[in-house]
């Protein structure tokens, strides 16, 4: 119930590559909130969780195997806590995720460019986390690989827009019970994690001559399966998670100050604005990123 | 491009191990229909529960197997059990030819399904469900432990009461099966020398239904559609004539209003109170002990759940308060402050096993409750052990009185003593599980498992020592879970075996254990 990582997950859609041999570390921050969720399609606030929190530490690496084809490495370090209620937060690393990222076509007409990138991204549990624990639960505990196409216009080198859509195939998580209920019995301690689609759109642009990028994103993640979580019930992993939420973002590259060549700066916003079963998370972020070549 | 071919392939792989090979999700016991260990010839002689005995309820005597109206019969089983089609096939694997199991599954799925604690409304206040408006909000039930215990024991003694006259009849017209009578037919499931008048699996499938409608009312629908394809499932698997099955209809509905009738006087429908009569509940603790609980949730619950549970009529023990246990130890006291140290110790340093100890017997809301738990278990013994129907009924009906007692032993301790949950005596304790809305003393979960081992421990001793760690482990998972006392526990593992012992002596005087 929550996202979270918003920040690598947007690295892992992007349209930048890295140019051979490049590497890029990161660290990123993310906090998300709330004090409203879903229980299936009604927005409800609970007094026996008040304002949730979800901060999540990532740090991340890029690195450009060919100039067409990178790989990224994120392992997100997750805690969870609110301020009502009596249940415990948690803490620890939730999953390493491995994506290739593969840009397919690259063409210039003019001041205009068009590219078009495939990723593949895979994801799972680094530790024995319990998945059934929502929503303090540091993640949905199963592997989960997300195959996504990425569409970018650039106009000018100045304003892009770009567009891209996923399919998150999810397998099962191990719980902790021998039943749950299901809108039916289920005898067994694993359950079926549904699988996903991803759609987000953004519009960005190049500032301060190319050193400022900024964004302006929207994005859905919609469970193509799954139960709502039952009236004043806690959520599990099979629940039908939807959520469209809105965003903003910027960086920085400090590329004129030579002694901090090769860092940026990352911030940015999201509002969960409609969703089924999560939280209505506000969420803010920040990073710095290291880029050099070997 | 060769590099492409093998990234292709490599993905095709992850995809495959996240898709495919996925374990399989059982949504009921899956075990093949079998051949009965013993067929308890003598079970017609067994002392019901409800009736002084099986000749109690009277049926009329079958007709002679070579007249005209069972030739009919027979002739009409031999059409409705050849060439069935498959969701016919489906229904008769479903069923098997131990019903009981069955049932009980549906019992317990309707427990979790309505295992839904009440929500606040927007005001603060909370709305009780209520059996005058069964659909609410909030739905009734609301099948909580005691809820759900009570549920069972009836279920399971109107089963087993039934069965015994089933029995008894059996084996005093002793019509023959169907297929020995007719060799043209043919019997789904392993033979056996029963008698076939009148059915058992419709005594199963009628008490079943109206005991379960009795206590969900929102489920008729369901249950009627479950009943009708369960009787006609004893014909697909030319288990029973027409006869048959009106005669065991005659004796479960005999039996189900017995039973409906023993449950409408049974204290159940107050004990539920008005917030003054748990006030003054409240107010006895703190005369006599200077502690109480306190509902620690936001809204708070203005009533802890059924504080009067303790009055409910128990099957087999004759007075409550000689099962109450000692007080517990006041907070404060030395022996109190070692019980809570212990708790802030595994908040601070719970191991992965002990996580999963506190979760695996967690049972809480939205589940089949800790009774259902150990119904679960008892039905994979049944199966293990080949019970036939009136074994394994006995066999629940056995365990089910017993954590029913316990469960009104535990709730008359739970509001005499009025203890006060962890989370309540310090002061920004958190847990991993959710407290629930009554006393601490004695642990529900500890009571419940004490007195559901020992039955089981006494018709399965070969498992004995198997249950009764059960039980140890499910009154230890609650201090894991950081929501009872090791004094909460303990206290709860003894009330519940001193319940057991009524209902195990009953046991031991039905004739079934001769």
């Amino acid at each position: 119930m929550g996202s979270s990582g918003w920040m690598y997950g947007q690295t892992f859609s992007d349209a930048i590559m890295m140019k051979k041999k490049e590497i890029c570390f990161a660290i990123m921050y993310d906090q998300g909130t709330w004090d409203e969720y879903w229980e299936g399609t009604n927005l409800i606030t609970n007094e026996n969780i008040g304002t949730f929190t979800r901060s999540t530490f990532t740090p991340m690496i890029a690195y450009g195997i060919t100039d067409k084809l990178n790989v990224l490495l994120a392992t997100p370090y997750v805690s969870t806590k609110s301020d009502g209620g009596q249940l415990a937060g948690v803490q620890g690393f939730q999953d390493v995720n491995v994506a290739l990222k593969y840009e397919i076509i690259k063409m210039d007409f003019g001041k205009h460019r068009v590219s078009a990138l495939a990723v593949a991204q895979f994801g799972t549990p680094m530790t024995n986390y319990l998945s059934d624990y929502m929503p303090y639960s540091l993640g949905l505990g199963t592997q989960q690989l997300t195959g996504r196409a990425i569409g970018q216009y650039e106009f000018n080198k100045m304003i892009y827009l770009r567009a891209s859509a996923a399919y998150v195939w999810r397998g099962q998580t191990e719980v902790e019970r021998p039943y749950y209920y299901n809108n039916g019995s289920y005898y067994t301690t694993w359950m079926d994690v549904p699988n996903a689609v991803n759609y987000q759109a953004i519009l960005g642009g190049w500032l301060l001559n190319h050193n400022l990028r900024l964004e302006a994103s929207y994005n859905v993640m919609n469970s193509v399966s799954g139960d709502d979580i039952r009236r004043w019930n806690m959520p599990q992993p099979t629940n039908k998670m939807e959520s469209t939420q809105a965003g903003f973002f910027a960086q920085y590259y400090l590329k004129a100050i030579e002694p901090l060549k090769g860092f940026s700066l990352m911030a940015y916003y999201n509002q969960v604005l409609e969703g089924r079963n999560v939280g209505k998370t506000t969420e803010f972020g920040g990073g710095i990123t290291y880029q050099f070549t070997f | 491009m060769k590099k492409i071919t093998s990234i292709s392939l490599c993905l095709a792989l992850i995809i495959a191990s996240v898709t495919g090979c996925e374990n399989e999700l059982p949504t009921f016991y899956k075990f093949t229909s079998y051949e009965f260990a013993n067929l308890d010839e003598d079970g017609g002689t067994w002392q019901p529960i409800l009736f002084a005995s099986a000749s109690d309820i009277v049926i009329a005597a079958p007709s002679a197997v070579n007249s005209p109206e069972y030739q009919a019969e027979l002739s009409e089983l031999k059409a409705a059990s050849q060439n069935l089609n498959g969701s016919q096939a489906d229904a008769v694997d479903y069923w098997t030819n131990n019903p009981i199991i069955r049932w009980n599954e549906i019992a317990l799925e309707l427990a979790a399904k309505y295992n839904l604690i009440p929500p606040p409304n927007p005001d603060g206040t909370y709305t009780l469900p209520s059996p005058a408006n069964p659909a609410g909000p909030p739905p009734f039930p609301f099948a909580h432990p005691p809820y759900t215990s009570r549920m069972l024991a009836y279920l399971s003694v109107a089963q087993f009461d039934g069965l015994i006259a089933a029995w008894h009849y059996k084996y005093q017209f002793n019509r023959p099966a169907p297929y020995e009578t007719d060799p043209g037919i043919t019997y789904a499931y392993a033979k056996n020398s029963l008698p076939s008048y009148p059915s058992d699996g419709a005594v199963i499938a009628i008490v079943s239904r109206d005991i379960l409608k009795a206590m969900f009312p929102l489920e008729h629908d369901y249950l009627n559609g479950l009943a009708e394809e369960h009787l006609n499932s004893l014909k697909w698997s030319g288990s029973n004539t027409t006869s048959d099955i009106d005669a065991g209809t005659a004796i479960g509905t005999a039996v189900k209003t017995a039973a409906l009738a023993r449950a409408s006087t049974d204290r159940m429908s107050s004990a539920q109170t008005p917030k003054p009569v748990s006030d003054a509940i409240k107010q006895a603790a703190i005369d006599r002990f200077g502690w109480w609980w306190d509902n620690q949730e936001a809204p708070v619950r203005p009533v802890g759940l059924t504080p009067l549970f303790g009055q409910v009529i128990p099957w087999n023990v004759p007075n409550i308060v000689d099962v109450r246990p000692v007080p517990p130890p006041a907070p404060g006291t030395p022996e109190f402050e070692e019980d809570a140290q212990e708790l802030k110790n595994f908040a601070k340093n719970l191991t992965v096993e002990q996580r999963k100890i506190a979760n695996w017997w967690s049972d809480g809301l939205g589940t089949y409750t800790p009774p259902g738990h150990w119904n679960r278990r008892t039905k994979e013994y049944i199966v293990k052990y080949e019970m036939n129907p009136l074994r394994a009924a006995r066999t629940f009906a056995y365990l089910n009185m017993a954590v029913m007692d316990a469960g009104i032993a535990c709730w008359d301790a739970k509001y005499y003593y009025h203890y006060p949950r962890p989370i309540q005596t310090m002061k920004g304790f958190k847990t991993i599980l959710g407290t629930p809305n009554f006393p601490s003393y004695t642990s529900g979960h500890s009571t419940f498992s004490g007195a559901a081992a020992e039955v089981l421990a006494y018709i399965f001793p070969a498992e004995a020592a198997v249950v009764r760690d059960w039980a140890l482990e499910a009154a230890e998972s609650r201090i894991y879970g950081g929501i009872h006392y090791r004094f909460d526990s303990e206290a709860g593992i003894t009330q519940g075996k001193a319940v057991a012992a009524y209902t195990i002596a009953r046991a031991q005087a039905d004739g079934a254990d001769n």
